[in-house]
C-alpha cells in the first residue's frame, strides 16, 4: 500500500468532512453568538458538505479492498511518535456516511423545533461540536485520537444534555450522563494504557493485526479488553453503567434523536466494531461481553414496559437496541451488529424526531396525554412513527427486520441456546411495548381532566412544522429501502476481513429462524393490541396488573437507588469523609500547625530579647565557652 | 610614607576637621548638610583615583591593596548615601548636628582604617574607634529614653566583646609570637591543631561578630536599631558592616582555608543567627526592630560564604557586602522618609504606601525581595553565589537550612509589602513630599538592584579579583 498524497481527493474529502464542522463550531462561537441565522446557516452549510463528501467517499470506495491510511506526524515525545490522521475502511466509511447524514437531518429538524430558543445559536454550536467530535472519532487511525475525540463527544453531549441549564434536572442529568460514562472511560484509558505498554503503539490496525496475539500474554489481552469494553460500557449504556441514558432526555428532543442515533451511544458499538479482530483475540472476554449485553437487553426492555413518558420509552428500547448489537458483535456477529447499528440509527432518530413533534405541538411527554389532546390528527408524526415503531419490532419489511434476523442468525450459531432465548424473549418484549405506545396515542380514551392550555402551545409552535415533517418522511422512507441493501452492504463489510470464519446474512442455515421471530413479534402486537387497541379496553398492560413488579420495573430495577446509596454511604459517607478529615486535620492542620508553631516559636525568640542584659551576656560567655570546649576535646 | 596611598584617609581625617571646627561654630543644619553631602560626594571620587594604588605603611602593620581599597569606596559610598538621608534630622537635636557629622565621619574614617590594617593593635585601635562613634551616635537620640537604653546596651556587649577579642589576641600571640597577620597567615595554618590557636583565632573574631550582630553578639541589634536615631540606624546596617565583613574575610582567610573545627564553630553559629534572626522577625510590629532581625539573619548568611573557606565563598561574600549595602540601604532610606518627623515607624505605618509614594513603594518592595532572595535582584544573585560556594564545599545540610530559613523570611518580607501595598491606611494621609533628587536617589538604587541582578558578570569579576587577594 503506498501512501496516499495529502491532496489525493479521498483524503481531502475526508479531512475536510472533519474540519467544516469545528470551523462551523468556531466561527459560531467566537462571531456569531445571537445571530441565529447566520449560526445555523453556518452549521448546516458544513454539515452538509460534511454530507455530500461522505456519501462521496462511500460511492467512490464501495468495494474497498483494502484500508486507506493516511497520517502526519502530530507530536514527539522521546521515543513516542503520535500521529494524527485518516483511516477510512468500510466500517468507518459507512458510519461516517450515517453519523453525517443524521446530524444532517437533526440539524434540519432542529430549525423548527428549536425556533425562538434564546440558545438557538449557542445550540448549533454545541451540535457542530458534536458533529465535528464524532466524524473525527469516526475516522481516527489510533486509538488515542480515538480516545481523545471519544471525550470530546462526552463533552458535546454533556453541554447538549444539560442545554436547557436553567433548569435543575437538565444540569443534574448532564452532569450525570458525563460522571457515570467517565467511569467507564477511566478502565478505557487503563486499557489503551495496558496496550501501549505491549505494543509500543495504539494504530487501529495493529492491534486489530495478528501480531497482537504474539505481544501480549493471553491474560494480559484479555484484561485490556475487559478494560476498554469499560468505555463501551460506558458511552453505550450497557449494564452497569445504564441509569444515565433515561436522565439524557431533559435535553432538546433532537440532541437525544442525534445522541441515541449516530453520535454518543453509537459511539460505543462502534469502537467495538471498530476493534472488532482485537476483541475476538479472547473469547472469555467476549462471552463476558454477551452476558452483558444480554442483561442490558433484557433489563431495559422490562423498564420500557411500564413508562408513560415517550421518550423514556424511547430511551430504554435504546439501551435494549445496544444491547441487542452487543449480543450481536460478541457473538462473532460483525456484520449483524454493524448492520443493526446502522438500521437502528435510522429508524431511532426517526422515533425521536416523531416525538419531538408530539412534544413540541402539544406540551407534553406522557403518551396517554398525548392521544387523548389528538396525537393522531398529525398525520405524518403518526405514520412515520408507526413505521419506526414497526422496524424496531423487527416486522418485516422494515429494515429493522433484516438486522434483527442477522442478529439471530449469529446468536444461533452458538453452541448454547439460553443466548437465543433471551434473544427471542427481547424481540416479544421490544414490539409489545412499541405497540403499547402506538395504540395509546391511536386510540385514546376519553380523558375527564379538561386540556389546559393546550391550544396556546399549539398557536405556538404552528411556524416550525415542515422543517420537522421533511427530516421524517426521509428517514421513514430510508427505514423503508435499507433492509433491501442488506446483501450489498454485507459484502462491503466483509470486504477487508480477512478472517473468512464471521458470520454475514447466514440466515439461511437456520430457515425457522425468521418464522419465530415474525411469529413473536406479532404475538407482541398482538397482545399490546388485546390490552390496549381493542375498543373498551382498559389500557392496563398486564405488566401494570402486578404492582410489584410495576413498581420494580418502575424504578429502574433500583440501580439508580443502589448507586444513590452506594455514593451516599461507600463513597461519600465512608471515603470521602475520611479523606476529608484527613485533608482538614493532617493536611491543613499541619500545614497550619508547622506556620503557627514557626511564629509561636518566633515570638518565644524574640521575647528573649527582651530580657535583662545580664542574661544576654551570660548567654553570650557560655556559647563561647562551649564552642571552646569543643575544640579541646 | 608615601601620602598618596593614604589619600582616602587623610580626606577623611581633612572632612572630620571640618566639622570639629563646625562644632565650635553656631550651628546651622542647612551649611552642615550641604557640606557634608559636598564632603562626601569628593570623598567618592578620592576613593575610586586611590583604587589602584598599593604598598604598606606603619612598619608594615597597615596595607594598602585592591582589597582595602574597593572596601573603602564601600564605606565611602555608604556614608555618602546616608548623608543623603540627612536633609531633615528631625531625629537629632539641632545643636548637636555638626556633631552628628563628625562622629559619622570618624567612624567611617576608622573603618577604613580597620580593612586596611594587618596588625593585631592597629585592628583592635580601628574598632574600638568606629565602635566608640558609634556608641555616641546612638545616644544622639533626641528621645532620651530610646537612646539610652539603646546606647548602654550597646555599649555594654560592645566592650564585652572587645574584651574577649583582646583574650583571643593574646592567646593567638602566645602562642605564635607575632602580631601581622602577614606572618600569622604563614604561621597560623601549621600550628591550626593546637586548640590554644584555634580558639583564640575565634575569639578574636568575636569583636567583628559583634559589629555584624552575630549570635551570640546579636543581642544588641534590635535595641539600637530601635532606639538610634533613624539615619544611624541606617548607618549601622549598611556602611558599618561592611566593614566588619571585611575584617571577617581578612582573619579567617589566615587559617589557610582548611581549618575544619573553624568551620563548625561558624557553621553552629551561622545556623543560629539566621533562624533566630528569621524567627524573631516575624512577630515584630516595629518596621526598625523587624529591619534588625532581618539583618542577623543575614549575617548568617554571611558567615556562610565566609565559612565556606574557599575563593568562591570569599567572593560571594563580597558580592553580597555590596548588595547587602544597597538593599539595606532602600529599606531604612523608605523608613526616614516616611518617618518624617524622626519617629519610629511601625510596620501598619507603610499602609496607603504605594499611593503616598510610588517610587518609595517600589523601592521598599524591590529591596524587600532582594534581601529575601527573590529573582531578578541583586539579592538572589548574591544568595546564589554564597550557596553555591558552600554546596561546592560540600556544605549540603547547611544549605539546605539556609534555604528553610530563606522560606522563612519570605513571610515577614512579604507581610511589609503587603502592608505597603494591600493595606489600606485607615484615615486617609497626604502623599509625601519627596524631593526630586530623593526620588532620582531611589530610581538609582531600584535600577542598580535590578540591573546588578540581571547581569552581575562585572560586579563578580571585581569580587573576584578582590577575594584573590586574600589567599595570595
Amino acid at each position: 500500500m503506498t501512501p496516499p498524497h495529502p491532496f489525493d481527493i479521498t483524503i481531502f474529502a475526508a479531512m475536510a468532512t472533519a474540519v467544516l464542522p469545528f470551523i462551523a463550531f468556531g466561527l459560531i462561537i467566537i462571531f456569531f453568538r445571537g445571530r441565529d441565522r447566520i449560526a445555523a446557516g453556518i452549521s448546516i452549510g458544513a454539515i452538509s458538505t460534511a454530507l455530500v463528501c461522505a456519501l462521496f467517499l462511500l460511492v467512490k470506495h464501495w468495494g474497498l479492498t483494502e484500508p486507506i491510511l493516511y497520517t502526519v506526524r502530530w507530536a514527539d515525545s522521546g521515543q513516542w511518535t503520535i500521529p494524527i490522521g485518516v483511516l477510512l475502511d468500510p466500517v468507518s466509511l459507512l458510519m461516517l456516511t450515517v453519523v453525517c447524514a443524521i446530524s444532517f437531518l437533526v440539524q434540519i429538524y432542529s430549525l423548527g423545533y428549536m425556533a425562538g430558543d434564546p440558545g438557538f445559536s449557542r445550540y448549533y454550536a454545541y451540535m457542530s461540536l458534536f458533529a465535528w467530535a464524532m466524524i473525527t472519532l469516526t475516522i481516527s487511525p489510533t486509538m488515542l485520537q480515538l480516545y481523545i475525540f471519544w471525550e470530546l463527544v462526552g463533552l458535546a453531549s454533556y453541554l447538549l444534555i444539560g442545554f436547557w441549564y436553567e433548569k435543575f434536572s437538565a444540569s443534574e442529568a448532564g452532569k450525570k450522563a458525563f460522571v457515570m460514562t467517565r467511569v467507564g472511560d477511566v478502565a478505557f484509558l487503563l486499557g489503551l494504557l495496558l496496550v501501549l505498554l505491549h505494543m509500543g503503539n495504539l494504530n487501529i490496525l495493529e492491534m486489530n493485526g495478528p501480531a497482537v496475539a504474539g505481544q501480549m500474554p493471553p491474560a494480559t489481552l484479555t484484561l485490556a479488553a475487559i478494560l476498554i469494553f469499560g468505555g463501551v460500557v460506558g458511552k453505550s449504556a450497557q449494564f452497569p453503567l445504564m441509569t444515565w441514558l433515561p436522565d439524557a432526555m431533559e435535553g432538546p428532543t433532537p440532541v437525544s434523536a442525534l445522541l441515541h442515533s449516530a453520535t454518543m451511544v453509537a459511539a460505543g458499538v462502534y469502537l467495538f466494531a471498530r476493534l472488532f479482530p482485537f476483541f475476538e483475540l479472547s473469547p472469555s472476554a467476549m462471552t463476558l461481553f454477551l452476558a452483558i449485553g444480554t442483561i442490558t437487553m433484557l433489563m431495559a426492555s422490562t423498564m420500557a414496559l411500564v413508562a408513560r413518558d415517550i421518550k423514556q420509552v424511547w430511551a430504554y428500547s435504546t439501551i435494549s437496541q445496544l444491547g441487542f448489537m452487543v449480543m450481536a458483535l460478541a457473538a462473532g456477529g460483525y456484520f449483524a451488529g454493524v448492520f443493526h447499528l446502522t438500521t437502528h440509527a435510522g429508524f431511532k432518530a426517526l422515533l425521536f424526531l416523531c416525538s419531538g413533534v408530539f412534544i413540541h405541538h402539544f406540551g407534553t411527554n406522557d403518551m396517554f396525554e398525548l392521544g387523548q389532546s389528538g396525537g393522531r390528527s398529525l398525520k405524518i408524526p403518526m405514520i412515520c412513527m408507526t413505521i419506526a415503531a414497526a422496524a424496531l419490532s423487527g416486522l418485516p419489511p422494515f429494515s429493522g427486520f433484516f438486522s434483527k434476523e442477522a442478529i439471530m442468525g449469529a446468536l444461533a450459531e452458538l453452541d448454547n441456546p439460553v443466548w437465543l432465548w433471551a434473544a427471542f424473549l427481547g424481540a416479544f418484549l421490544t414490539s409489545y411495548y412499541s405497540f403499547r405506545l402506538i395504540f395509546i396515542m391511536l386510540f385514546p380514551r376519553k380523558s375527564d381532566e379538561p386540556d389546559h392550555g393546550i391550544h396556546d402551545d399549539h398557536e405556538h409552535h404552528e411556524g416550525g412544522y415542515w422543517p420537522m415533517a421533511w427530516p421524517l418522511i426521509i428517514l421513514a422512507a430510508v427505514t423503508l429501502v435499507l433492509g433491501f441493501g442488506q446483501k450489498g452492504l454485507d459484502h462491503f463489510l466483509m470486504g477487508t476481513m480477512t478472517d473468512a470464519g464471521h458470520h454475514g446474512a447466514e440466515g439461511g442455515h437456520h430457515g425457522w429462524l425468521p418464522f419465530v421471530a415474525v411469529g413473536l413479534c406479532g404475538i407482541g402486537v398482538v397482545v399490546a393490541y388485546l390490552e390496549f387497541g381493542l375498543p373498551g379496553s382498559a389500557q392496563i398492560g398486564f405488566v401494570e396488573r402486578m404492582d410489584r413488579v410495576k413498581q420494580f420495573f418502575a424504578e429502574r430495577w433500583y440501580i439508580d437507588r443502589f448507586y444513590r446509596w452506594f455514593l451516599d454511604r461507600i463513597i461519600y459517607g465512608g471515603f470521602s469523609r475520611l479523606f476529608t478529615a484527613n485533608d482538614r486535620k493532617v493536611i491543613d492542620g499541619g500545614v497550619d500547625g508547622l506556620g503557627r508553631s514557626t511564629v509561636e516559636a518566633g515570638r518565644r525568640l524574640s521575647d528573649l530579647h527582651l530580657g535583662m542584659i545580664q542574661y544576654k551576656l551570660m548567654v553570650l560567655f557560655v556559647t563561647m565557652i562551649f564552642l571552646g570546649l569543643y575544640f579541646f576535646f | 610614607m608615601n601620602a598618596m596611598i593614604f589619600a582616602p584617609e587623610l580626606y577623611a581625617l581633612c572632612m572630620s576637621a571640618v566639622f570639629f571646627g563646625f562644632t565650635l561654630t553656631r550651628p546651622n543644619s542647612r551649611r552642615d548638610f550641604l557640606m557634608a553631602l559636598t564632603f562626601a560626594a569628593v570623598g567618592i571620587g578620592v576613593c575610586l583615583t586611590a583604587i589602584p594604588a598599593s604598598g604598606d605603611l606603619f612598619r608594615g602593620a597597615y596595607r594598602v591593596d585592591l582589597f582595602s581599597q574597593v572596601f573603602k569606596t564601600l564605606l565611602f559610598m555608604g556614608l555618602f548615601l546616608v548623608i543623603c538621608l540627612c536633609s531633615e534630622l528631625k531625629g537629632i537635636e539641632e545643636r548637636l548636628h555638626s556633631e552628628f557629622y563628625l562622629l559619622l565621619t570618624i567612624c567611617t574614617l576608622s573603618m577604613m582604617m580597620l580593612v586596611s590594617s594587618v596588625h593585631l593593635l592597629t585592628l583592635y585601635l580601628a574598632l574600638e574607634l568606629s565602635s566608640y562613634s558609634l556608641y555616641i551616635l546612638v545616644f544622639l537620640r533626641k528621645r532620651e529614653d530610646y537612646g539610652v537604653d539603646a546606647g548602654v546596651k550597646y555599649f555594654l556587649i560592645g566592650a564585652t566583646a572587645s574584651a574577649v577579642m583582646l583574650f583571643g589576641f593574646a592567646l593567638i600571640y602566645g602562642a605564635v609570637q607575632t602580631a601581622y597577620l602577614g606572618e600569622l597567615l604563614r604561621i597560623l595554618p601549621t600550628v591550626l591543631d593546637q586548640p590554644l590557636v584555634i580558639f583564640g583565632l575565634l575569639l578574636t573574631l568575636s569583636g567583628f561578630l559583634f559589629k555584624l550582630a552575630v549570635f551570640p553578639f546579636h543581642f544588641w541589634a534590635p535595641d539600637v536599631y530601635e532606639g538610634a536615631p533613624n539615619q544611624v540606624t541606617a548607618y549601622i546596617a549598611s556602611a558599618s558592616k561592611v566593614g566588619a565583613i571585611a575584617v571577617l574575610l581578612r582573619l579567617v582567610s589566615l587559617t589557610g582555608g582548611n581549618s575544619e573545627y573553624l568551620a563548625h564553630a561558624l557553621a553552629i553559629l551561622a545556623i543560629i543567627t539566621m533562624t533566630v534572626g528569621n524567627l524573631s522577625a516575624m512577630v515584630q510590629k516595629d518596621l526598625k526592630r523587624l529591619l534588625a532581625y532581618s539583618s542577623v539573619a543575614q549575617a548568617g548568611y554571611i558567615l556562610l560564604g565566609i565559612l565556606s573557606m574557599n575563593p568562591a565563598g570569599y567572593t560571594s561574600v563580597v558580592f553580597y557586602a555590596a548588595a547587602l549595602l544597597l538593599m539595606k540601604f532602600t529599606c531604612f532610606m523608605v523608613v526616614v522618609k516616611v518617618a518624617d518627623d524622626g519617629r519610629n515607624l511601625s510596620v501598619d505605618g507603610l499602609a496607603g504606601l504605594h499611593k503616598r509614594s510610588p517610587i518609595l513603594a517600589m523601592a521598599l518592595m524591590l529591596s524587600l525581595f532582594g534581601l529575601a532572595g527573590i529573582p531578578p535582584t541583586i539579592g538572589f544573585t548574591g544568595k546564589l553565589l554564597i550557596f553555591t560556594a558552600a554546596i561546592e564545599k560540600g556544605y549540603f545540610v547547611l544549605v539546605l537550612i539556609a534555604m528553610i530559613n530563606v522560606v522563612i523570611s519570605l513571610y515577614y518580607y512579604l507581610l511589609v509589602i503587603k502592608a505597603a501595598y494591600l493595606t489600606e491606611p485607615k484615615e486617609a494621609l497626604p502623599d509625601l513630599a519627596i524631593s526630586p533628587p530623593v526620588k532620582a536617589l531611589a530610581g538609582g538604587l531600584v535600577a542598580a538592584m535590578v540591573v546588578v541582578g540581571i547581569f552581575p558578570t562585572y560586579v563578580i569579576a571585581v569580587a573576584r579579583a578582590v577575594a584573590r587577594l586574600l589567599l595570595a
